[in-house]
């Protein structure tokens, strides 16, 4: 049998399995700039966020990716925001995120310098050394991990701000 | 940079309607705005859309002054390295000569910036970084010119090792005209791996020229376990051995500063740590050291650190080259984020510059020491701006100490410190 309805199925299947692709390039980063962080910080307002920045040219972040995409699975209710800190092109942090499994989650990325600015408009206190994670707890307080986080602190973090709802 | 962004996927018409088909109920996961849209620059103090190779683009600009005091810059801009020449102090500047063209891959990283030196045959030397694979291992590229900068030679790679390497230093050594040059190498860290082990950070290597560049001898290894993401300090010290201060790693993961001096054979002597930190940061701090020596041979110092025992921006010296160093003596306002700091010395005279930031507004602050770094004037601020900025640089010419610096909205400035 190949009616035109079964070819149509057929071709629908196709494309799902072509699709997983263009699924991960829903990691494309959006540009980051000086209103990014407060509007993310509005959209997740009243829910734990973990904001973790890295950089393409970052050898400790790229070591550190994986562990964060574990993390993400084992966690997949994490509300996890990444920041690609490099100028790096767009394709680049993509592959790498989705190397490391992070494909799916939200992603930003710079197209300018990370000046004082952009570094003011995330965290005063930030002197551009990466990565570093901040942890936002509901009602606004923060956590910073400079270099590469523990895990298992994340994890027991996130287990922290569950318990205290 | 940035011109170049990729578009998230070149797919084929036909394909790419059967997945919208497939995939509309999936649309909502898209972003709104992904990187490769225009620029929107809401944010206004960034160099966002500014795209081309010109000087106007550029993220940061080296400055040298030549023995005949001429001011060449090489600066990074559009994906491109660039020079040009001014004999009125920057006011003007000869047409823009691009050493060469790289796109996203030139290193525009936060402590990353194209060297330029001339040598006493004015030969004039371009060294800078760039990318070369996917997994942003690095290469250094060096360029000669040999017609006073009209046109330089294809870039090409300084080292014949294929692991990564970044941050190029370059110096002219006084006496025999020889080139210097020093960069952050991964090779110790690739033979690590490739013996099953692992090392954090990369390695100091060193080499010299003879011939401007255009060959340079033996690379060796001056120091291994460097952090492999902060720029190198050069300075000579009265013999014309080349003086590197560079962050260090200790144990596996403090991140404090040494330094190092050549002997009369050119080779590396042994680092000496320069402050106790511990800066324990399994990361990158993108925040390298100055260095200079005063006429009286002293090593003048000046770093960031967040580490344990202190945290900011620190000055230090040495008399016994750099064996001992004084005790750090913070400098600038610790409430508006010290940092990048500069160091250039003048006989006695010593100038240190550095950049902090209130929030809203960007400083250069400077202060000169007459007797080597025993006393110094009080902070004064030589320039500030209110967008995006270059870490401040020194340069010198027979007249003057000027501090060189490149923000959006002022452009490339010139400014000569004077004596106060």
């Amino acid at each position: 049998m190949n009616t035109p309805l079964l070819r149509l199925i057929r071709i629908a299947l196709l494309a799902a399995a072509a699709a997983t692709p263009l699924l991960a390039a829903a990691a494309t980063p959006r540009e980051f700039t000086e209103d990014s962080f407060a509007q993310i910080r509005a959209r997740y307002a009243g829910r734990p966020l973990v904001v973790h920045i890295w950089g393409m040219t970052c050898g400790p972040c790229l070591v550190e990716l994986p562990k964060w995409g574990a993390l993400q699975r084992r966690r997949p209710d994490m509300n996890l925001v990444l920041i690609q800190a490099d100028q790096a092109p767009a394709r680049a942090s993509e592959q790498t995120l989705q190397g490391a499994g992070l494909g799916r989650a939200e992603s930003w990325g710079l197209t300018q310098p990370l000046d004082d600015y952009l570094r003011a408009s995330i965290d005063p206190k930030w002197a551009g050394d990466m990565p570093r994670t901040l942890l936002l707890a509901p009602g606004g307080q923060l956590t910073v991990i400079r270099g590469v986080a523990d895990i298992g602190a994340v994890a027991r973090w996130l287990d922290g701000v569950a318990a205290r709802k | 940079m940035n011109t170049d962004l990729p578009n998230p996927r070149p797919a084929g018409l036909v394909r790419r309607a059967l997945l919208a088909l497939a995939l509309s109920s999936l649309a909502a996961l898209a972003p709104a705005q992904p990187m490769a849209a225009a620029h929107h620059d809401h944010a206004s103090h960034g160099r966002a859309g500014c795209t081309t190779t010109d000087l106007a683009c550029a993220s940061a600009v080296t400055p040298f002054i030549d023995a005949q005091g001429t001011l060449w810059i090489a600066w990074s801009a559009g994906g491109a390295v660039s020079v040009a020449r001014s004999s009125d102090g920057a006011r003007s500047f000869g047409p823009a000569v691009v050493v060469g063209r790289h796109g996203a891959a030139l290193d525009v990283g936060a402590d990353a910036r194209p060297q330029i030196v001339v040598d006493a045959a004015g030969r004039v030397i371009v060294a800078y970084g760039v990318f070369k694979d996917k997994a942003y291992n690095a290469q250094v590229l060096v360029a000669t010119s040999l017609d006073g900068g009209a046109s330089f030679s294809m870039p090409r790679s300084l080292s014949a090792d294929g692991a990564s390497q970044r941050f190029p230093a370059l110096a002219v050594r006084d006496g025999d005209g020889a080139l210097f040059a020093t960069w952050l190498d991964k090779r110790t860290v690739a033979a690590a791996r490739r013996n099953g082990g692992k090392q954090p950070g990369a390695a100091l290597a060193y080499a010299w020229s003879r011939d401007g560049g255009r060959s340079f001898g033996v690379e060796k290894i001056a120091a291994d376990h460097t952090c492999e993401c902060c720029r190198l300090a050069v300075a000579f010290d009265a013999q014309h051995h080349p003086v590197v201060l560079f962050r260090s790693i200790y144990g596996t993961r403090e991140r404090d500063h040494a330094v190092l001096t050549f002997d009369d054979a050119g080779n590396a002597g042994a680092p000496r740590r320069v402050a106790i930190d511990r800066w324990e940061i399994d990361g990158c701090p993108h925040h390298g050291p100055a260095v200079a020596v005063a006429g009286d041979g002293s090593y003048q110092a000046a770093w960031f650190t967040l580490g344990q025992l202190r945290q900011g921006l620190f000055y230090a010296r040495s008399t016994d080259q750099g064996r001992s160093f004084s005790p750090p003596q913070a400098v600038g306002d610790p409430e508006q984020q010290p940092g990048r700091p500069y160091l250039l010395a003048r006989g006695q005279t010593v100038w240190l510059v550095w950049k902090e930031f209130d929030g809203k507004r960007i400083f250069i602050k400077a202060r000169r020491s007459p007797d080597a770094g025993r006393s110094w004037s009080a902070d004064r601020v030589v320039a500030d701006t209110g967008a995006y900025a270059d870490h401040p640089l020194l340069v010198g010419d027979a007249q003057h100490v000027y501090l060189s610096w490149l923000t959006r909205d002022e452009g490339y400035r010139l400014i000569a410190l004077d004596d106060r």
